[in-house]
């Protein structure tokens, strides 16, 4: 099974696409996600050096004109307050935001900065979010969603709705409104106080000012968002449908598709939280959560290794590069163009979410080589089998009866690296899980298995079909997730998740 | 713990005020000496503005910025200790300002008008509900329980009668509506104290639940009729859901409706009905909690409709109370049965519990601020 992922970014690894491992495979860009950490000692500020919130600049103020990514909608202290909501949507918070914390260094750019070698001022927005152990600023706006590209982050929700607006004028505000609020809670700012009109318009659990700590809210539709409701039928993607079970699944219908999936993902827990009370109050009446489920990503262990998932074994260690723009193109981003699609559908990529329960008990009572056979690498050190080191390129070729890597082990059948298929590769971004336990005392614990792709048919299907029967399908057990299309980028203020869709 | 309008405040206030996002700070300090509040500041440019209010007595204080003019409140500071420093932050629109401070055993003092100059909207402003606005709502919410508890206990002795002689076919169909009756009161949160838990209380912290000689009123019979108990079972706990009845009625006359439950009320109703009835929580058998939601939502209306006067000045987003209970109302009424029969939420379809649930939601949201605005305050 694809399913069985790879959880990319390898935290504290300064190799980066000048040191290719493999051919067409990249490293990411490494964001630091632990408190403190920071690697480059002339971005960090020493903690105690920062001022009393209230009467320092918020982080995020300071601008750097270099790296700011958009224009800097948060120059005036007030924005503009939104117009009037439908019915269910929330009225008496105030929509406007106060002295907003601006741009700052932008998206990807900011999660990219970390890797260069550029001296970057102490006042800088990354330089002081690192201080407090925090990610930097992801820009809201631009052509793709921020949170595709960019590497797992530490923390993650993935939440899946069932849209209830009444009509396409209140679908149409439910998507005005998610974007609005994301498009502040992925740049922070103080959320106005409401004086004696209302209950305070913020949950608080991030203090008084809300700090984006490398917040991407990515948006993503099911195939019955295309249904009769809302006259969306001939927009429907081309190749959306809705996900059906393969032969060593077991999918729990509750747990499973949605109209809209959310990804709310961030340096910590409750800035993730944070975001996601956000934008379920102020969309009360216009969606309802259906399934819903929480990852993390582990650190490397040891340090500077690509992180392991519950099975023990590093995840993520192939992956397309995301800095090749051509790759991109091929692998993620539907083309504008492209034959059968609808024009609105540039910029967007196709989403697989597979959640798998890992059957951990079970796993832990398999001899080592065993488990190393039915992945294909070390569970030490992440080596090929016929490797020694994490990033060693497996040489099927050399070993075409499966003597050493075996021709059923999980890397190999997903990703057989031979000219056909190449075009199948897809961008994974899982998270590992665990909530809690099971009707027999067992932990409920695995993979919220997450994939981009241009085409799912020929990408995720195709590698999910060769995996078919594979040993490891034993120890997992898929239950849930879908198939969704995560919506081109929102282009700037005028713009809102699924504005093309809707015209 | 809402309550906090009445405050002992004794001497001495202070208040300074600075700017937050321009300008120097020192400018726009305000300071005030006893036996006043505030004191002029810099009159600036409009905008975004924090100021640091320092209450320099020994005793608790209560500062607002109102406009001068109709006494209406752009921000408060609550329960402030002494010697105590809280930040109020405002979008300072052109208009006219003053600070003023609610200190014990004498007026309240109002410090010296501020001026900004232009032509820029900032926060608005909210007349203050006062004691005296909230009294005739009082009176009339007080009738209407009155007249609830008369027919409450007109179907309680039914229900109570049925199970006396046996009928527990005839039981069953009595009891949802002398449940629903009390239901439509809006007693949420112990509104009639310890004749709440006798009438309606659940099993929950009973030391053996459903079993415990304690778990009694509507829900014990529930529980009872819809589990197969005899009415020889049953005849206690119907005595004794009588009596907290006729006890109710009884001492209803001498309650008092505490002025700042009226506005928590319009919301909190119809929180305890998410929680417990929306959820099937509250569901002992009888599968009608769709109906106890729907009289929850009756409850609502009425405080609604009682406190409509001192809202439709005060809350612009009313019409949207209004529509979204409707909406909620129209949902559930959708699912009731031919012959008044009601579907458990457990057996709703999934869209069709996720709409209701949605709607109940955001009656919620829009709900919520009332209780802010009707806030009790002194003037």
């Amino acid at each position: 099974m694809t399913d069985m992922p790879d959880i990319p970014r390898p935290p504290g690894v300064p190799h980066g696409p000048d040191v290719p491992h493999e051919p067409g495979a990249s490293r990411e860009p490494d964001v630091p996600y632990e408190p403190g950490t920071s690697r480059d000692p002339g971005t960090s500020r020493d903690p105690g050096t920062s001022r009393d919130p209230g009467t320092s600049r918020e982080p995020g103020t300071s601008r750097e004109p270099g790296r700011s990514r958009e224009p800097d909608p948060g120059a005036s202290a007030v924005q503009p307050g939104r117009p009037a909501r439908r019915s269910f949507l929330r009225g008496a918070i105030g929509a406007g935001v106060a002295g907003v914390a601006t741009g700052g260094a932008g998206g990807l750019a900011a999660g990219y900065a970390y890797r260069s070698s550029r001296p970057v001022p102490a006042a800088d927005a990354a330089a002081l979010a690192a201080a407090q152990g925090r990610l930097p600023p992801v820009a809201f706006h631009g052509a793709h969603q921020a949170g595709i590209l960019r590497p797992a982050a530490p923390q993650t929700a993935v939440v899946s709705f069932d849209v209830v607006a009444r009509g396409r004028a209140e679908l149409t505000d439910l998507l005005q409104t998610i974007t609005s609020r994301a498009r502040f809670l992925t740049r922070g700012g103080t959320p106005p106080p409401v004086g004696i009109s209302a209950p305070p318009s913020d949950s608080g659990i991030l203090g008084p000012t809300v700090v984006p700590d490398g917040l991407t809210v990515t948006a993503a539709v099911g195939a019955s968002l295309f249904d009769g409701r809302y006259g969306l039928g001939p927009q429907r993607p081309a190749g959306l449908t809705t996900m059906l079970p393969f032969p060593n699944d077991a999918l729990d219908e509750a747990q499973c598709q949605g109209d809209l999936v959310l990804q709310v993902s961030g340096g910590h827990t409750d800035v993730v939280l944070h975001a996601l009370r956000d934008i379920t109050r102020h969309t009360r009446g216009g969606m309802q959560v259906r399934w819903r489920i929480d990852g993390f990503l582990s650190p490397g262990r040891p340090a500077g290794t690509t992180p392991r998932n519950l099975l023990g074994f590093m995840d993520g260690i192939a992956n397309p590069g995301v800095t090749v723009a051509a790759q991109m193109n091929r692998l993620v981003w539907v083309q504008p163009g492209q034959p059968g699609e609808s024009a609105w559908t540039a910029g967007g990529s196709y989403l697989v979410v597979r959640l798998i329960r890992m059957l951990t008990e079970f796993w832990d009572r398999v001899a080592i080589t065993e488990q190393e056979n039915m992945i294909g690498r070390r569970r030490d050190t992440g080596a090929p089998l016929d490797g020694d080191n994490e990033f060693d390129i497996p040489d099927y070729a050399a070993d075409p009866t499966g003597d050493v890597i075996p021709l059923a082990a999980h890397m190999r059948l997903a990703n057989p690296r031979t000219p056909q298929t190449a075009s199948s590769r897809i961008l994974r971004r899982g998270h590992n899980y665990d909530r809690g336990i099971d009707e027999v005392g067992n932990l409920d614990m695995g993979l919220i298995f997450t994939c981009y792709q241009q085409d799912i048919k020929r990408q995720f299907e195709a590698v999910q079909k060769r995996l078919i029967g594979e040993p490891l399908v034993d120890y997992i057990s898929p239950f849930g997730g879908g198939y969704f299309f995560a919506l081109p980028g929102v282009a700037g203020d005028a713009d809102f998740f699924g504005k093309a869709m809707l015209a | 713990m809402r309550g906090g309008w009445l405050v002992a405040v004794s001497s001495v206030l202070l208040v300074a005020g600075s700017a937050c996002s321009s300008g120097s700070a020192a400018a726009n300090r305000v300071a005030v000496s006893t036996g006043a509040c505030g004191a002029r500041w810099q009159p600036s440019a409009p905008g975004w503005r924090t100021f640091e209010v320092y209450n320099g007595s020994t005793a608790g204080a209560e500062v607002e910025l109102i406009n001068p003019a109709n006494g209406a409140i752009y921000a408060e500071i609550e329960g402030m200790g002494p010697a105590t420093t809280r930040p109020m932050r405002i979008d300072l629109g052109s208009g006219s300002y003053a600070f003023r401070c609610l200190i014990e055993d004498t007026d309240a003092i109002t410090g010296p008008v501020t001026r900004i100059p232009g032509h820029r909207r900032g926060a608005s402003a909210i007349v203050p509900a006062t004691v005296t606005d909230l009294l005739e709502p009082a009176r009339e919410y007080h009738a209407y329980v009155t007249a609830g508890l008369r027919v409450l206990t007109r179907r309680t002795g039914t229900l109570v009668r049925d199970i006396e002689r046996g009928d527990l076919a005839a039981a069953r169909a009595a009891w949802l509506p002398a449940h629903l009756t009390y239901e439509r009161l809006g007693a949420a949160y112990g509104t009639f104290g310890n004749f709440d838990d006798e009438i309606d209380g659940r099993a929950d912290g009973l030391v053996g639940g459903v079993a415990s000689p304690d778990f009694t009123g509507f829900y014990r019979l529930e529980y009872g009729l819809w589990h197969g108990q005899s009415a020889a079972e049953l005849r206690g706990p119907a005595r004794r859901l009588a009596r907290a009845v006729h006890g109710l009625r009884a001492a209803f006359p001498q309650m008092e409706i505490d002025l700042l439950d009226l506005g928590l009320r319009t919301h909190e109703i119809l929180e305890n009905a998410l929680q417990f009835q929306l959820s099937g929580h509250d569901d002992y058998g009888s599968g009608t909690t769709l109906a106890t939601t729907a009289a929850n939502i009756t409850g609502t209306r009425e405080l609604l409709r009682i406190l409509h006067p001192l809202l439709i000045t005060r809350y612009r987003n009313l019409p949207a109370v209004y529509s979204s209970l409707d909406l909620l109302q129209r949902l559930i009424d959708a699912e009731q049965q031919p012959g008044g029969r009601w579907v458990p939420v457990r057996k709703l379809g999934t869209l069709t519990r996720e709409r209701i649930d949605a709607a109940a939601g955001q009656a919620l949201e829009v709900l919520a601020p009332i209780a802010v605005i009707l806030e009790p305050r002194r003037t």
